[in-house]
């Protein structure tokens, strides 16, 4: 039986998942220029919102979704307008302090309110599988990646053809020539904010039916996230869609090719990015000057 | 004519070094204004005074008779004040239309986004068979034309241009220039920054001369043109009397590489 077919589809359902993950952390990345480090505790903060919707009330994750997006994304503009605000001009490592310590204290309270125990949801769906030849394809994976690829696609839409879209991607580029077409530059920040904690949360919901559900599932998630920003360069969102299946098809095939490679597969993210820092550091679609 | 802008005693500059020391100057509706004056002299830095981009530390800025001191700049925008900023900072990754619909990003000029666009278009004929291309990827000039028909999708009533003949060939500088005399002939006033001399005062209506943080003369065109120290500075073929070369001060630059999208 050869392992092709499930190589791949495992990798291709993968990396939609990380699609979508890598795009909500590299939007506020983009346009504050403010690395949010706490990425990774809104998407633990999607999976325990699902968790709990699901086993207290029996609600599904896909149906909660929309209102745990819009949840995600009051939260992710409050805390910008709590802290990330204030030090939008302050030296980086003032910021990376800041973002980190907020995921840490985030991190802990989830611990303190729920407990370091292993958590998973179990719609029906992701009990199931579907069988082609000798490939196996985990409906909730389909279900996952399908939801995933939506939000993504919706989210490029919108930067494409919105207004406020288009002053994101205006505001990423040149905040002062922005501001000269009247556009809130803050205003705009706050927004990609909010827009990446949501997609967090959104991601958080995705892979709360895929895998365990624990208060530290947001830091190598965060740490696969910045390896797909650093393989891809920044200001591509082309190029974020290669990285994040750059990465998904490495994990994958270095579990399924590689002797005992599953127990390393988690570390392929850090192989990818010390390898790309050496050889490309401006990553495979930046420009070489950013 | 009424006064549409007016600086009064600005005094500017960035971090502990001053660049606008007591600068006054005043743009009438209806009016082709330059300033003209020594790399250094704080030329742009008007600009970015007037503009809301920087807080000046004294003086004050008046637009339509009402000061505008404590309005944001993004919202000077809305008042009919548009600048297409020195180095024409135009959105790289941005097509040429988007670049211009987000001209008209502000409520004042979105309802008659359509109407505007046409009108940039036919003033520009080279933007509208560059539609869909990438901004960065084109010449300096054609660059510098979407620079400020993107600060015409705004429809201020005040232009205000930064150096738009930098770097850009004599051809195209008369492209240009004749693109900012029809603006003019449509009642916008306009307030450009000039190294060109020559050039600008066979447009301008008045001129100003700047030189260390200070108006050092004023007056028409034909003034300029037959003052002294407007000749031996900047018209002379050689210059006569070269101080030490002043200090250019940049503001910090906030183009960014790459960007998001």
């Amino acid at each position: 039986m050869s392992l092709l077919p499930q190589f791949l589809i495992d990798s291709i359902l993968l990396g939609g998942l990380y699609t979508l993950m890598a795009i909500g952390f590299a939007l506020a990345f983009g346009v504050t220029r403010i690395i949010n480090f706490a990425h990774g505790e809104f998407i633990m903060l999607g999976a325990y919102a699902a968790f709990w919707l699901f086993t207290g009330w029996g609600l599904d994750p896909l149906a909660v979704m929309p209102a745990v997006i819009v949840l995600g994304f009051a939260c992710g503009w409050l805390l910008f307008k709590a802290f990330i605000e204030r030090v939008l001009t302050a030296p980086n490592i003032n910021q990376i302090l800041l973002t980190f310590a907020i995921g840490l204290v985030i991190q802990h309270i989830a611990v303190i309110l729920w407990s370091g125990n292993s958590r998973s949801t179990t719609p029906e769906y992701a009990l199931k599988a579907l069988t082609i030849g000798d490939a196996f394809i985990p409906y909730g994976r389909l279900i996952g990646c399908g939801v995933a690829v939506l939000l993504v696609a919706m989210l490029i839409a919108w930067l494409k053809w919105a207004e406020d879209g288009r002053a994101v991607r205006a505001v990423a580029q040149n905040s002062d020539a922005a501001t000269l077409m009247g556009i809130n530059v803050k205003g705009i920040y706050a927004l990609s904010f909010a827009l990446s904690s949501a997609l967090g949360v959104a991601t958080g919901v995705v892979v709360s039916f895929i895998i365990t559900v624990t208060p530290f599932m947001g830091f190598p998630m965060l740490v696969k996230a910045v390896a797909i920003v650093i393989v891809a360069g920044m200001g591509s969102i082309v190029g974020m869609v290669v990285g994040a299946f750059v990465l998904a098809f490495a994990e994958t095939g270095f579990a399924y090719y590689v002797a005992e490679g599953s127990g390393w597969a988690e570390g392929v993210a850090f192989v990818l990015i010390t390898a790309i820092l050496i050889i490309r550091p401006y990553g495979l679609f930046g420009d070489a000057e950013a | 004519m009424t006064e549409l802008l007016s600086l009064s005693n600005i005094r500017a500059g960035y971090g502990e070094s001053v660049v606008l020391q007591d600068l006054s100057l005043v743009v009438r509706e209806g009016e082709m204004v330059c300033l003209i004056g020594a790399n250094g002299s704080g030329k742009t830095t008007t600009t970015r005074v007037l503009t809301g981009l920087l807080k000046p530390w004294g003086g004050q800025v008046a637009f339509a008779g009402t000061p505008i001191d404590n309005i944001a700049a993004n919202h000077r925008v809305e008042l009919g004040v548009s600048l297409a900023p020195e180095g024409r900072q135009v959105f790289p990754n941005l097509t040429v239309n988007e670049n211009l619909l987000l001209g008209s990003y502000s409520r004042r000029a979105r309802p008659q986004r359509k109407r505007t666009l046409a009108e940039v278009y036919e003033l520009f004929p080279i933007l509208a068979s560059r539609r869909t291309q990438k901004a960065g990827l084109m010449s300096g000039g054609e660059q510098q034309m979407l620079a400020i028909g993107r600060a015409l999708m705004a429809r201020p009533k005040l232009l205000v241009l930064d150096e738009p003949s930098l770097g850009l060939a004599p051809k195209i500088v008369l492209d240009v220039y004749r693109a900012i005399v029809r603006t003019a002939e449509q009642g916008v006033s306009i307030l450009f920054v000039e190294q060109n001399v020559r050039a600008a005062l066979s447009i301008a209506h008045r001129g100003y001369v700047l030189a260390n943080g200070r108006i050092a003369f004023a007056g028409s065109a034909a003034e300029l043109r037959n003052s002294k120290l407007v000749q031996e500075a900047f018209l002379a073929p050689r210059r006569t009397n070269q101080g030490p070369a002043p200090v250019k001060v940049s503001p910090i630059s906030t183009q960014r590489e790459g960007g998001f999208g």
